[in-house]
């Protein structure tokens, strides 16, 4: 019996070591957005001037994408538009919605989160604006319609001598896919640290349209395709992490 | 650890007789299938290597390499009845695709089982034994969590941090030089101390054993495993949950007449886990002391 008491008392006395616990990081990549700053009114390159009231753009994803697969995956996508954000979240890939202000937020970085990707070469990234969760970061009482929108524009449309105006509003509830490169890949064969600033720049959203001969469906198309082509995705210059 | 597996040798070096010759019967068994012999101490250190991997490969994966190392002690204060202590202490690598690591050293859940004899066919050495097992694991350890704070999967845990109840059934039988131990063992773990729910595990274990000599003996066996999934605060994880086979081979060795010796090695032969879940190669070495 002594020896059994000897024998429970050392188990027992081991269930009280404490834990011991070493964390190596492996390769992150911090992502944020960077709106450029608002001015009070955007001239296009047609010469008309923008004045904006709300310009608000929903971000559902953001995804890291391979040197050798940077094709556009349809299947991808489909997924993308069939799913809730929150639902994709890996190494490679940020599932966290967020809603961002443009006129509000301007200038300030809005930090998406880390990807843990596996060592490699990354070329692109992509993002994917789509209609926020109803637990988006950013989603607010004055912009629950972002739940039904990916972008949404309001304000008034002068031409070139400020004698005409007219009320702009674009709600655009497709979801965009936004596929941007690097100017360098991005190679990862240890632990690291590495930072992705996706720029949006809304100056250039009304480029090319003549709102004067376009109708409404036609306007709203043309900003689609230029809120997709605005964006850019911009790396730290390797001065900087020196 | 040292110490406390050399701890019983000096208490005991007055004791001579050898635990196999005590019970009448020659075969090697380890602790848990030993034949109940009144005042019978058995303790054991035991060291378990196994590999797991969870998600998907160059996506998701997270990787598991773990050595588990158990001291035991057994203890029978009647023919029919043995009560057992065991108490493991657990070390796992987790390694993600982003080449992150978790080095986690940790205490697992102390185990305790009680074995009692229901039917024997005969007094001295018996050849055929039924019993009944039950017993309990104590929330030891606890849960880790990664850099982020959010839980390591359950299959990565040290132990399941609840009070889980264990309850079975095995039969032996001994006719020297063979020997069969078939057990079937039942685990209900209830709510952890971290909002953690493991499912309930079932598993069945059957053990041929050959010893042609007094001191070696050759093991082939299967074991099975089906579990229920097990949740985090509320949310199913993915990766638990199915089946799994695994073929068996062993060695028992007697170097001496207190101190055995084993070796196991399980290979997975199916796998039916839910989620993306592969299980690997797991290794046994033991040392069991008769006192």
């Amino acid at each position: 019996m002594r020896f059994s008491l000897v024998i429970a008392a050392v188990l027992l006395s081991m269930a009280l070591l404490p834990n011991c616990m070493r964390v190596t990081d492996g390769i992150e990549v911090d992502v944020a957005y960077q709106p450029a700053a608002t001015p009070a009114a955007v001239r296009t390159d047609l010469g008309y001037r923008v004045r904006l009231d709300r310009a608000v753009i929903a971000v559902g994803r953001v995804e890291l994408i391979r040197c050798d697969n940077f094709v556009l995956d349809l299947w991808k996508l489909v997924r993308a538009a069939r799913a809730k954000a929150h639902e994709f979240s890996s190494p490679t890939s940020l599932g966290v919605p967020l809603v961002i202000d443009l006129m509000e937020s301007a200038g300030v970085p809005l930090f998406a989160g880390t990807l843990r990707p596996p060592p490699g070469r990354y070329c692109g990234i992509r993002v994917i604006g789509m209609p926020a969760d109803q637990d988006a970061e950013g989603l607010t009482d004055e912009n629950l319609d972002m739940m039904q929108n990916s972008v949404v524009i309001a304000g008034r449309v002068e031409d070139e001598a400020g004698e005409d105006q007219a009320a702009l509003l674009a709600e655009i509830w497709e979801i965009l896919p936004c596929e941007m490169r690097f100017d360098r890949p991005l190679v990862f064969d240890g632990p690291v640290v590495e930072s992705v600033s996706i720029q949006i720049d809304l100056t250039k959203w009304f480029d090319g349209i003549d709102f004067a001969l376009e109708d409404s469906t036609a306007v709203q198309q043309r900003i689609t395709e230029n809120v997709r082509s605005s964006l850019q995705a911009v790396l730290p210059s390797k001065e900087d992490g020196l | 650890m040292i110490a406390a597996l050399l701890a019983p040798f000096p208490i005991a070096a007055g004791a001579s007789a050898c635990g196999t010759c005590g019970v009448g019967d020659p075969t090697l068994t380890i602790v848990g299938f030993e034949q109940p012999k009144s005042q019978r101490v058995r303790t054991s250190a035991t060291v378990r290597h196994r590999n797991d991997r969870i998600g998907e490969a160059q996506i998701d994966e997270l990787r598991l390499a773990e050595q588990r190392m158990e001291l035991a002690g057994a203890y029978s204060p009647s023919d029919r009845w043995t009560l057992s202590l065991m108490m493991p202490l657990v070390h796992r690598l987790v390694s993600a695709v982003n080449l992150a690591e978790a080095d986690i050293w940790a205490p697992g859940d102390l185990e305790f089982r009680a074995r009692a004899v229901i039917w024997r066919d005969r007094k001295f050495a018996p050849r055929h034994l039924v019993s009944l097992i039950g017993g309990l694991e104590f929330p030891t350890s606890s849960i880790e969590r990664d850099a982020e704070g959010v839980p390591l999967p359950l299959e990565f845990q040290a132990g399941t941090g609840s009070w889980d109840p264990i309850a079975g059934a095995s039969y032996t039988m001994f006719s020297d030089p063979w020997s069969l131990y078939v057990s079937s063992i039942g685990i209900f773990p209830t709510k952890g101390t971290a909002d953690t729910k493991v499912g309930l595990s079932f598993r069945q274990t059957a053990l041929g054993q050959f010893q042609p000599w007094r001191f070696l003996a050759f093991q082939l066996g299967v074991e099975f495993r089906i579990d229920q999934p097990g949740y985090i605060a509320g949310v199913r994880d993915p990766n638990t949950g199915g089946h799994i086979t695994y073929g068996t081979f062993g060695l028992v060795g007697l170097p001496h007449d207190k101190v055995l010796l084993h070796f196991t090695a399980a290979v997975p032969m199916i796998q039916r886990l839910d989620g993306s879940h592969v299980e690997g190669l797991a290794l046994t070495a033991g040392l069991v002391y008769e006192i």
